[in-house]
């Protein structure tokens, strides 16, 4: 209990002596977590936007023209069948009339009763876990397998592109995540280093007296986990105080949850653990 | 026994010959005065006592226990059965006096009380009330001596070791000190002092060394 009183009271000395240097490490580290957080807030925005996007995809599946409607019909089973289809709806060729007419707002199919031109398809819907190129790729290879399908179409190319935006967005993100991590360990580092270096003398003497590593290095550790996590809960206190400040109409701003930003400010203080380890090892030889 | 080293032979960073052959018992309750030069080995002595510096050969025991290949733990427990004063044992820069005479009261996990009654006992022993929350670059030379003496007496540990006790004092504070160094003579806890001035034993249960050639004679 001495032990644990003494260390605290060390940990509150530090800060108490040095406002300057935990302040500013306080507010450079919740720049750096701020940078960190919107990456997080924009990578989940991005994310459910493209989800949104893609839900949304449908696929175009033409009947061969020699095939009758009978057959036609009997395509649906076989086609919600297949691994990933959600569903599939048929769309006659007087259903294909009608929706033509209503897109170019007049019938232009008047007098070809009997010979309505317009190919009959399936409009099939996609599962949300196979909402990706390939999956939706064997989709089709599964398809063109079936006797009676005709041409198959699908936006391939728009749904590649927001894929390859997607991890775009996921590769800068880890990238940015891990240099930012390790800016915020080699800052947080150097600031303790620099704390404990004008105090070596007195570890040094603290040693000859019997006191262990873990009793000197303990405060400094702490101290790296309160400035970590402090700075995390600063960062997302100033992003929440933006988000009741701004609105967005064209989109929905994605936040982590209370939990996940809990757990994010606990990180932050294992990081600045980690970074008062970094800073107090030569001291410590 | 509180210290009892055998044949212990010891070379320097260099390779120069410290100690050879050095034998050196203290019993529980007695002191020893070891009288050398300076570069005599005196500094090395005492790193040996608190594990600072490992023997080429020979053994060295503390309080019973050999020490020549305890892990750094073991070592802190028997640090922290040492008073040190003067030589290596220098102040914490960044605490007061009393933080720095309580310290080894911390380490034994003392309660708040008894550190405070303890405090202020040596505190008013040492005439160091006035400089209690005084930081140790304030402090006169002699100043510093004092607080060590404090420090190394508060928590009451057997074993004392001062490095030149008189170096630098006022013949008063000198007079003070060997009065002190009387007293815990006398009161059970060993000493060993750590002399290059020409001095005899302190009192009857003391004992005198001279640091020859890396012997004790």
């Amino acid at each position: 209990m001495t032990k644990l009183v003494f260390i605290l009271n060390e940990l509150f000395r530090s800060l108490y002596r040095n406002p300057g240097t935990a302040i500013a490490s306080i507010l450079s580290l919740a720049l750096l977590f701020l940078l960190f957080d919107l990456f997080w807030i924009a990578a989940g925005t991005s994310d459910k936007f493209y989800g949104n996007l893609l839900s949304n995809l449908q696929m175009h599946v033409y009947v061969e023209e020699s095939a009758s409607d009978k057959d036609a019909k009997a395509l649906e089973a076989k086609i919600e069948e297949i691994m990933g289809v959600a569903d599939a709806q048929y769309i006659s060729r007087e259903t294909a009339r009608k929706e033509l007419a209503a897109i170019v707002g007049v019938d232009l199919l008047v007098g070809y009763d009997d010979v309505n031109p317009l190919p009959r398809s399936y409009v099939i819907t996609f599962e949300s876990t196979h909402l990706q190129s390939a999956a939706v790729d064997s989709v089709e290879s599964d398809l063109k397998r079936i006797s009676g399908v005709g041409k198959i179409d699908y936006s391939r190319q728009w749904l590649e592109k927001a894929e390859s935006t997607r991890n775009i967005i996921k590769n800068a993100g880890m990238i940015l995540g891990a240099l930012i991590l390790f800016t915020t360990l080699v800052s947080s580092a150097n600031n303790i280093r620099l704390m404990t270096r004008t105090r070596a003398t007195g570890f040094w003497q603290m040693r000859l007296l019997g006191a262990g590593r873990a009793f000197i290095a303990l405060p400094f550790l702490l101290e790296g986990f309160l400035i970590g996590s402090l700075s995390a809960v600063l960062s997302w206190l100033v992003i929440l105080y933006s988000q009741s400040k701004v609105s967005f109409t064209q989109f929905e701003l994605v936040l982590p949850t209370l939990s996940q930003v809990c757990l994010f400010c606990l990180a932050a203080g294992v990081l600045g653990v980690l970074s008062g380890l970094l800073g107090i090892r030569k001291m410590m030889r | 026994m509180i210290v009892e080293i055998n044949n212990l032979f010891l070379k320097s960073d260099r390779g120069a010959q410290i100690f050879k052959n050095l034998n050196f018992k203290l019993s529980s309750g007695r002191s020893a005065v070891i009288q050398g030069p300076a570069g005599s080995g005196k500094s090395s002595l005492v790193e040996l006592f608190i594990g600072l510096r490992r023997p080429e050969s020979g053994s060295i025991e503390l309080f019973g226990e050999s020490i020549g290949r305890l892990g750094e733990m073991r070592i802190n427990r028997f640090r922290r059965k040492i008073g040190g004063v003067g030589g290596l044992f220098e102040l914490i820069p960044s605490y007061t006096v009393a933080e720095n005479i309580a310290f080894p009261l911390i380490l034994a996990g003392e309660q708040s009380k008894t550190r405070k009654e303890l405090l202020l006992k040596m505190l008013t022993e040492f005439s160091l009330i006035k400089q209690a929350g005084t930081y140790p670059r304030r402090l006169t030379r002699v100043e510093r001596t004092l607080v060590q003496f404090a420090r190394a007496s508060i928590a009451n540990q057997p074993l004392i070791i001062i490095d030149e006790p008189a170096a630098g004092l006022d013949s008063s504070t000198a007079g003070r000190i060997h009065e002190f160094l009387v007293k815990q003579s006398f009161s059970g806890r060993s000493m060993i002092i750590l002399t290059s001035e020409k001095t005899t034993a302190i009192s009857p249960n003391s004992d005198y060394y001279q640091l020859k050639a890396g012997e004790l004679v």
